[in-house]
This record gives C-alpha cells, sequence and structure tokens, in this order.
C-alpha cells in the first residue's frame, strides 16, 4: 500500500440521516451531526441500543443509502461523490449472512470474485492463501447450507477478504454464534488487523468484544456519547461502583440521595451509586435495610456500567420500552 | 459490468438446476393446465373461424407463453429476500454497477425459460402445426421479447416490496391477468367490447402474436403484414420500457430526507 498511512481509514463529518417517514409515520432523524475518525489500522467498535442509528450508519458506509447531510471519505476517497473507488477498498461482512445457500462455497466465493473483477490466478491464490487460518479446508466443495453457523460466518469473511479490503465492515458479525465459535471469530479478527494492518469497523452488543477494541464509540438516539480507547473510556466513570439489588429499592434510593456527594441511579431493577466512602454506605445500608437487599457489591466501572451510565438503560431493552 | 452480470447470470441457472421442485414447479404447471384445459375444453371448444382448430392446439402458443411468465416471476421473486439477507446485500456493497444485477437476472431469467420452452416446441408437429425453420427463429425471437417482459417487469415489483406475500397478490392481481387476457385462454375476436379494449391495449396479447403467428406461417408471409410488425413494436416497446425502468430502479440509491 502506498498511501499515506496518516490519512484516516474512515473519516465522517457533521453526518446526519432522516427518514422520509410514511403516511402515517412522520420523518424521523436516525443520525445527527455524527462526527468520527478512524485511523488506519484500527479496530473500533460501535455500539448502541437498539434503534440508536447503528444500522443507519453500518447501512451509509456501506453505500446502501446516501445521507441527509455531511460527508464520508474512506482512505482519502469520497464515499458519496466517488462511491465505486471508496468501496474497491471495503469488505462487508453483514449481519444476515449475504451467501448464497444453494451454491458451494467455492462457487460463492467465485462470484465474489467476479463482481470485484479479480483475475483467475489471484484468486486461487488467495483462496489457497486463506485456507491455513480458516476451516474451511474440505468443505469448499460443499453447499454453504450444509455448514454451521461458525463455519458460514469464516466462509464470509473469507469470501470478503479476496479482494484484500484495507477496511473492513461487519455488522453483529458474532450474532447467532456459541461462545466458543465468538471468541475463534474475535482471534481471526484481531489477527487480521495486527498482521494484515486492516482496519476494522463493527458493530455490537457483546462488551466483552468492545473491550478487545482500540477504539469505542457508544450512539444513542442517532448522536455519538462517546468514542475513545475502552481503558479512557472506563476510567471516565473514576470511582468504583456500588451495585444493589433487591426489593423496594425506590425507599433505598431516596434514602441515599439525602446523603450528601453521591450520585444515585435507579434503572433496571438496580441501584447503583458512586461516590466517596462506598464502604460505610454499604455498612450503613446493611444495617437499615438488611431485609430488602438481596445483593450487594463495589465493582470497578467496566465499559457496560459507562454504557449504562451514558444512555440510561441495560442493553437488553429496545429504545422503545424505555420511553 | 460484463463479468458481474454473467456471473449472476451464471448463479439464476445453477440454482434452478439444484432445486428440482422448481424446475418441476415451473414446468409442470402449464403442461398439467395445457393438458387439463386442452382435454376438457377440445369437445367443446368452436370459436368462429378457428373450425379446425382443437382447444390443445388453440392454448399451446398460451401455455409457452405461460412458460414465459413464470420464469420471469420465479427468479425475480427470490430477490425480495435476497436483497435483505442473502447474496445481493453483497452485490450492492460491492464495486459491480447495480445495473448488473439487472441484466443477470434478465439473462439468466431468459435462458431458464428458453431451456423449458424450447423441448416443448417438438411438440408442434403432434399438433398437426405447420412450423418451418424460419418460423422457430422468429417464435424464439418472440420468447426473447416475452421474457426480457416478464422479468423486467417482475424484478421492477419484487425490487420495491418488502415480503414474498406482497409479490404474490400483486401476482395473481396483475400478472396472471395480463396473460389471461392476451388471448392464451380465449380468442379476443368475439370478446365483449370492454374485454377487447382491454386486450388490445395489454401489450402481453403482442407478445402472442409473435409466438402465435410463426407456428402457422412462412417468415416471408407473417413479414410482409403490418399487423405482425405492429405487435413486434408494441412487445418489444413494453420489454424495453420495462427493462429501462429496472435499471432505473436499481440504481436509485435511498436518499436521506433533508434535516428538520
Amino acid at each position: 500500500m502506498t498511501a499515506d498511512p496518516q490519512i484516516p481509514a474512515v473519516a465522517i463529518h457533521r453526518l446526519g440521516h432522516c427518514y422520509p417517514g410514511g403516511r402515517k409515520q412522520p420523518p424521523r432523524v436516525a443520525l445527527n451531526g455524527i462526527d468520527l475518525l478512524i485511523p488506519q489500522g484500527a479496530f473500533f467498535v460501535l455500539t448502541g441500543p437498539n434503534g440508536s442509528g447503528k444500522s443507519t450508519l453500518f447501512r451509509i458506509l456501506c453505500g446502501l443509502a446516501r445521507p441527509s447531510t455531511g460527508t464520508i471519505h474512506l482512505h482519502g476517497h469520497d464515499l458519496i461523490a466517488t462511491p465505486n473507488a471508496a468501496r474497491a477498498s471495503m469488505g462487508v461482512v453483514f449481519q444476515k449472512p449475504a451467501l448464497d445457500k444453494h451454491l458451494t462455497v467455492m462457487e460463492n466465493f467465485r462470484i465474489h470474485a467476479d463482481l470485484h473483477a479479480i483475475p483467475g490466478h489471484l484468486f486461487a491464490q488467495r483462496v489457497r492463501d486463506a485456507l491455513p487460518w480458516s476451516d474451511l479446508g474440505e468443505r469448499l466443495g460443499e453447499r454453504v447450507e450444509t455448514l454451521s453457523g461458525g463455519l458460514a460466518r469464516q466462509a464470509e469473511l473469507v469470501k470478503v477478504l479476496l479482494h484484500e479490503p484495507r477496511l473492513l465492515l461487519l455488522d453483529e458479525p458474532t450474532v447467532g454464534l456459541d461462545p466458543g465459535g465468538r471468541l475463534a471469530f474475535m482471534a481471526t479478527l484481531q489477527r487480521l488487523q495486527k498482521k494484515r494492518g486492516v482496519t476494522i469497523l463493527m458493530t455490537s452488543h457483546i462488551f466483552a468484544e468492545a473491550e478487545k477494541a482500540d477504539l469505542v464509540a457508544i450512539l444513542r438516539q442517532g448522536q455519538l456519547l462517546a468514542a475513545d480507547s475502552p481503558a479512557r473510556l472506563s476510567a471516565r466513570l473514576g470511582q468504583e461502583l456500588l451495585v444493589i439489588q433487591g426489593e423496594d429499592l425506590q425507599t433505598m434510593a431516596k434514602a441515599l440521595t439525602d446523603l450528601p456527594g453521591l450520585a444515585v441511579q435507579l434503572q433496571n431493577h438496580e441501584l447503583r451509586v458512586r461516590g466517596e466512602n462506598l464502604l460505610q454506605i454499604m455498612a450503613t445500608l446493611l444495617k437499615d435495610h438488611r431485609e430488602r437487599i438481596h445483593t450487594l457489591a463495589i465493582k470497578q466501572p467496566s465499559l457496560e456500567d459507562l454504557y449504562i451510565h451514558l444512555t440510561g438503560r441495560a442493553l437488553t431493552l429496545d429504545e422503545e420500552e424505555c420511553r | 459490468m460484463i463479468r458481474p452480470a454473467l456471473t449472476l447470470a451464471r448463479r439464476e441457472l445453477v440454482r434452478f438446476f439444484r432445486q428440482p421442485h422448481r424446475v418441476v414447479g415451473s414446468l409442470a404447471q402449464p403442461l398439467l393446465i395445457w393438458a387439463f384445459l386442452g382435454a376438457g375444453f377440445s369437445p367443446s371448444f368452436r370459436a368462429p373461424g378457428l373450425a379446425n382448430v382443437s382447444y390443445a392446439e388453440y392454448f399451446y402458443p398460451g401455455m409457452l407463453l405461460m412458460l414465459m411468465l413464470f420464469a420471469g416471476i420465479f427468479s425475480t421473486i427470490t430477490l425480495i429476500e435476497d436483497r435483505a439477507q442473502g447474496l445481493m446485500q453483497g452485490v450492492l456493497a460491492s464495486p459491480a454497477p447495480r445495473m448488473a444485477i439487472v441484466l443477470g437476472k434478465v439473462a439468466g431469467g431468459m435462458a431458464i425459460a428458453m431451456l423449458q420452452a424450447a423441448p416443448l416446441l417438438l411438440a408442434a408437429p403432434f399438433l398437426a402445426i405447420p412450423l418451418t425453420f424460419s418460423g422457430l427463429i422468429w417464435i424464439l425471437i418472440g420468447f426473447a421479447i416475452a421474457c426480457l417482459g416478464f422479468t423486467a417487469l417482475g424484478f421492477l415489483i419484487a425490487w420495491n416490496m418488502e415480503s414474498t406475500a406482497g409479490f404474490h397478490a400483486i401476482m395473481s392481481v396483475f400478472l396472471m391477468p395480463l396473460w389471461m387476457l392476451s388471448g392464451a385462454l380465449f380468442p379476443m375476436d368475439h370478446a365483449p367490447g370492454w374485454l377487447w379494449a382491454l386486450m388490445t391495449v395489454n401489450p402481453v396479447t403482442h407478445a402472442l402474436t409473435l409466438i402465435r403467428t410463426p407456428l402457422y406461417h412462412p417468415a416471408s408471409e407473417f413479414l410482409a403484414t403490418t399487423a405482425y410488425w405492429n405487435a413486434l413494436l408494441i412487445a418489444a416497446t413494453w420489454a424495453g420500457l420495462c427493462l429501462w425502468l429496472a435499471l432505473w430502479r436499481v440504481n436509485r440509491v435511498e436518499q436521506g430526507k433533508t434535516m428538520p
């Protein structure tokens, strides 16, 4: 690659997208004023509740929709003005498999090669190169429908790497995989990033995955709440966290808010307290509310805690349900 | 453009032959309808001016046209799911021109239809139809136009659909009537005025003319008539327009509305 390594792999500037709406639906703003820079070779994870705009951003990046406002440059190429130049260096793994399940793995690869104008000898070489790191070895001649979920994902990954993209976009690629498959898939992605310098942009709901990334961004209601390394994001919460589960949490919350210097949050049947002297507060709670408390714990803030703190909701809940 | 389109067309063919129920379904239905209607109507079918024509013979070109219709429908209905959760996602995100999707579908659909219809032309001598070699060439041209029209029309409908159920609805209230009112099932000459008018403006009627005429007349004869050229012009315009609309539609990328 002769390209300037200083040019960001993805540069998003003031991106906004509004869906037109229908007869009964008003227009809906899905993205609003997104600014984002992803350096080349970074492992970037985009997270946020359902309906936060992740899918819209993903669709725009893939070229499936044109944004209402703003610009996107992929390796310096304007995605909206010259989409084909920008797309040539991009590989996309969709949430739903983009393989034809009636065709064999090899036939699917060949279609990909034809779509990306990969010369025949390079194609054969690249398929051979992919065999050692994937488990596809003996299965190239088999139909995709006979593969397990994990293997089909691997096939998908091998497929999008055939044209040697510099940027890999993945939309919740590990959904539907068992924990083993998920770990293996993530390990493969990390290896690709390290060995080939591929920039990875993936959306995910799984914090164990986000913790492994170089950069994490949290999206909510079309706006970027935070974008930083997982360590710095976790450090934002700074202090330790007291988490209480039990009955009648409202009464406890009320009692705690009366104390000075405490931040108290009640959500999803959990009381979260940040502040000084958590041990002493723990003792007080145990003295006054022993019978109401099921569990009581002090923990280091994780990415998930920051997420809950910022978005005000746990991941399993939809935007709609929380309103 | 050519390589992506060809690979997508090849995919249509491979998929078709790998799903035996599709081969059986799209070939057997026209044949069964032909056999049943032919056997049932032939004793009582006495169309004025067609005294020597049995219903099985009358319906023969209509059955071939039905094959074209089904080839178009079956190859485009898969688009709906393919676009949301299948190979087409990858095609849309690739640098290949979007037009290749239409051209691949149309070429694949045409090849499938031709492969099914061509063997059925062997039935012509058994119906005592005086098919000539030049007639055969012009029938194949008629097949190509009809198939192009149906596939492009199916593409246009499927591309705007969210579910296959919606496509089925359109198929029964729009696509099947286009075929029914083409003169495939009954001659239009003695139809009531309103029906006659509908059948006349139906481009599929003219596509059927392109298949029916060369069965009975040598090319030198029908090419000298304006009726044939009119039919060719109308059917080709219809097919061309559908193709153009499909190309235009597939090139249109969803655009965000102005921010409030």
